[in-house]
């Protein structure tokens, strides 16, 4: 990039871990933030791995996770042992010489390590605290747990999802994690812009459950408009007429197409033949729905969905072929926009990383370095911002303080 | 100054529901937002759904409390023309190039597909972003067809990685890290790649590629997805081998937790076929509410699934103010949600009023 990042100078304590935290972490680390993620060697990040064994630490496999790589690029990584004195007197002296902390733990951790919002404003005056819990830092269940998918189960978006004869459909993926991670990162730099402002830091209480209801709000809305729960209408539009997922040519290939309009299906009209000219206007569609989707599906089914994509696209009815994940490395739209970039990384080689998703004056934000492994930067950090000396951080590995290999609990 | 945001000018030259997500929560904290909206107002304002009493859209008055509506064609010049340069930040969704061009602040540009590349020109929707980025394949039945996730939920996303980019950029400038910076372009497409991103680096790692396993079944984790109770539907997840001892305590199932086959995830799903049946008839016994509260009092992350209703009075979400009021032109008040964190000595606005079409164009024209 020709210019400064937006963030260098601010530095940022990540405590976080899994997805929702990591990701609000990487766009403030893709944004220039000097991010210091902080796990230990018995509570490592569990986006390595929930079932970790002695044999899965031996052969690395804290290194090997594709899903941890991903989230934490950009950002340096030290061990500290929280629950050691000496190591928690570290954390808050890193604390002193950083603009925020971010968290999302379940809500009983903190409290437990002795550490918090109060804690840390001790250490620095106007420093930013972000917890990011599954229900928030108040109310009756503020120390109920959660992971992504838990969420999604109690924001209400399953009830608005899927098709009336099952039952409410989750999109899982962990859901509630990346989008918790971009409510996260949206409420860090407006504490950062106030911090930069007034010189004042504050806690940010965000509940990662609430971060999904935009996502379901057609559903809050609908319900609250016409006081009456909305309907699962699955692939179906009350609006819309053709409108859903066809099949193609081949195993599980599909084709989305959505008509909203006359000159729409006009142009599709004539793409299609005769099959379609049986059908008039929306209100006719509307009336002969299933008639008209299984017109379109026999039509769609000899057909290629890549091709057809490209067909109606040119004609402009908005139309997509279903692709899967894997996909997603050779698309020719991401590929040709440069949203992959390559680095080699220790233990797994070369590796893809996502850029984020806006650019700026026409320029990619840099992935610059890959996923630090466990405790890469120990010796970087406390000797350069701590001035710990080398015989300090010998005696804190001797003291298994400090490591780069993970270590299951029960050998601690 | 207690509202984070105050001081800062974002306008609005599009209405999509990118741009206007992306805006809403510069504005409830405290940004002075402007709609600057042709005479037949912005798009979201025929977007569904309707409110039963006066057909006006819900979806516009959640994304538009508290924010200002001018109708453009009404401004001279001069106006318009002072409105856009002492933006700190516009919106667009890239039609109307033309108003930004005395724009002195940050254009942040949000569209579908991005500029450059093959689907640059593709009419875009939120199914299509979901269709593209890998989602909609691991939707619904195993012999298909997927389903398209409801609502505006991709273009919601693109408002908030919109937002990420754009407030990032304007701190950078004030930091002196980033003063030339003038444009930046959010693509929603590639902002919804943040949910599927990992299945691709992960097939490209392992070779295993992800098939649809049926609604409510992903792979490798068991037991995952939503199930009926006794009264009420229940969120189950069990990921690690403590809670999955835990939950077979907690349903009388205790035949299970230590079958070695069933300590991990994907050896549940190997025997879905055994164990889900009496999952299932074990969870008829209970109530939602009350399997719920037993299973987090055990530290189970279990989730009581809630209709609209419900969620409207949950009392966590009741305490936390969690929705707010849009009050609309006319008296009538909508439950719609608030933003989803609190800076605690900053506090966000809840609710707020939902402005009519051109309700503040005479404060900003010339002779105001």
């Amino acid at each position: 990039m020709k210019h400064n990042l937006p963030l260098e100078g601010i530095r940022i304590i990540d405590l976080s871990m899994g997805w929702a935290g990591p990701l609000a972490a990487r766009n403030l680390a893709d944004l220039g933030a000097d991010v210091i993620k902080v796990e230990s060697c018995e509570n490592f990040d569990w986006w390595r791995s929930w079932e970790a064994t002695q044999e899965w630490i031996d052969e690395d496999g804290a290194e090997k996770s594709p899903a941890f790589n991903s989230v934490n690029r950009n950002n340096r990584n030290i061990t500290l042992d929280l629950s050691n004195p000496e190591g928690r007197e570290l954390l808050l002296k890193l604390v002193k010489t950083a603009n925020a902390v971010m968290e999302n733990f379940s809500g009983s951790v903190l409290p437990k390590l002795n550490l918090g919002y109060e804690v840390f404003k001790k250490e620095k005056k106007d420093i930013i605290l972000l917890s990011m819990h599954a229900f928030g830092s108040t109310g009756p269940w503020k120390m109920f747990r959660a992971y992504g998918s838990t969420v999604e189960q109690s924001s209400g978006l399953p009830h608005v999802s899927g098709d009336s004869t099952d039952p409410p459909m989750m999109h899982h993926i962990a859901y509630g994690d990346a989008v918790a991670g971009l409510n996260g990162v949206s409420a860090l730099l407006i504490a950062l812009r106030y911090q930069a402002k007034t010189g004042k830091g504050q806690f940010v209480d965000l509940s990662q459950v609430e971060s999904l209801f935009p996502l379901a709000s057609h559903g809050i809305t609908e319900f609250t408009a016409k006081a009456k729960e909305p309907a699962r209408n699955g692939n179906k539009s009350e609006f819309f007429s053709p409108y859903g997922v066809y099949p193609c040519k081949g195993d599980d290939k599909w084709i989305v197409i959505q008509i909203f309009n006359e000159e729409q299906w006009l142009n599709l009209k004539k793409l299609g033949g005769k099959t379609f000219n049986q059908f008039g206007d929306l209100q006719d569609r509307l009336s002969r729905l299933n008639e008209l989707d299984k017109a379109v599906a026999e039509w769609t089914t000899t057909l290629e969905a890549q091709k057809l994509m490209y067909l109606l696209q040119e004609a402009k009815i908005p139309a997509a072929a279903t692709h899967n994940m894997p996909s997603l490395l050779n698309d020719p739209h991401l590929s040709s926009r440069g949203f992959w970039q390559w680095l080699d990384r220790a233990v797994v080689g070369n590796q893809p990383n996502p850029s984020a998703p806006f650019i700026v004056n026409g320029e990619r934000f840099p992935v610059k370095t890959p996923s630090p492994t466990l405790g890469q930067h120990n010796e970087e950090i406390l000797s350069g911002i701590l001035q710990l000396t080398q015989t300090d951080i010998d005696r804190l590995r001797e003291k298994g303080i400090i490591g780069t290999k993970p270590r299951m609990p029960s050998l601690k | 100054m207690n509202k984070a945001l105050e001081g800062m000018k974002v306008v609005d030259i599009s209405g999509s529901i990118s741009t206007e997500y992306c805006s809403k929560i510069f504005c409830d904290y405290g940004a002075e937002v402007i709609n600057l909206e042709p005479k037949s107002g912005f798009e979201t304002r025929n977007t569904p759904p309707f409110i039963k009493e006066n057909n006006e859209s819900a979806m516009h008055a959640y994304l538009n409390t508290n924010k200002l509506s001018l109708i453009r064609n009404e401004l001279t010049k001069n106006s318009m023309d002072k409105l856009i340069s002492k933006a700190d930040l516009i919106l667009t969704n890239g039609e109307n190039s033309d108003l930004t061009l005395k724009a002195e602040g940050v254009v942040s540009e949000i569209s579908w597909f991005g500029k450059g590349g093959e689907y640059e020109d593709f009419i875009g929707t939120d199914a299509q972003c979901f269709a593209l980025n890998g989602m909609l394949r691991i939707l619904g039945s195993v012999e298909g067809p997927p389903i398209i996730p409801t609502g505006y939920q991709a273009q919601i996303i693109g408002g908030m990685a919109a937002f990420v980019g754009s407030l990032g950029q304007v701190l950078g400038s004030e930091l002196g890290n980033s003063k030339n910076i003038n444009h930046i372009e959010t693509s929603i497409f590639e902002a919804c790649l943040c949910l599927t991103e990992v299945g691709a680096v992960s097939f490209f790692n392992t070779g295993l590629e992800g098939r649809r396993l049926g609604v409510n079944r992903f792979a490798p984790t068991y037991p995952l997805g939503v199930f009926p109770c006794k009264e009420g539907w229940i969120g189950l997840t069990v990921l690690t081998p403590n809670q999955w001892h835990s939950f077979c305590n907690l349903l009388n199932m205790e035949e299970f937790a230590s079958v070695p086959e069933y300590q991990t995830s994907s050896g549940r799903l190997e025997n879905i076929d055994i164990i889900e049946p009496v999952i299932q008839e074990k969870l008829l016994t209970f109530s939602s509410n009350d399997l719920f509260y037993r299973a987090q009092k055990k530290g189970i992350p279990l989730a009581r699934v809630p209709t609209m209703e419900e969620l409207l009075n949950v009392d966590q979400f009741l305490e936390r103010e969690a929705f707010g009021s849009a009050k609309l032109p006319g008296g009538l008040d909508l439950k719609v949600p608030s933003i989803p964190f609190r800076l605690m000595d900053t506090p966000p606005l809840i609710g707020g009023k939902v402005a009519k079409l051109g309700e503040h164009t005479k404060e900003f024209s010339d002779e105001a």
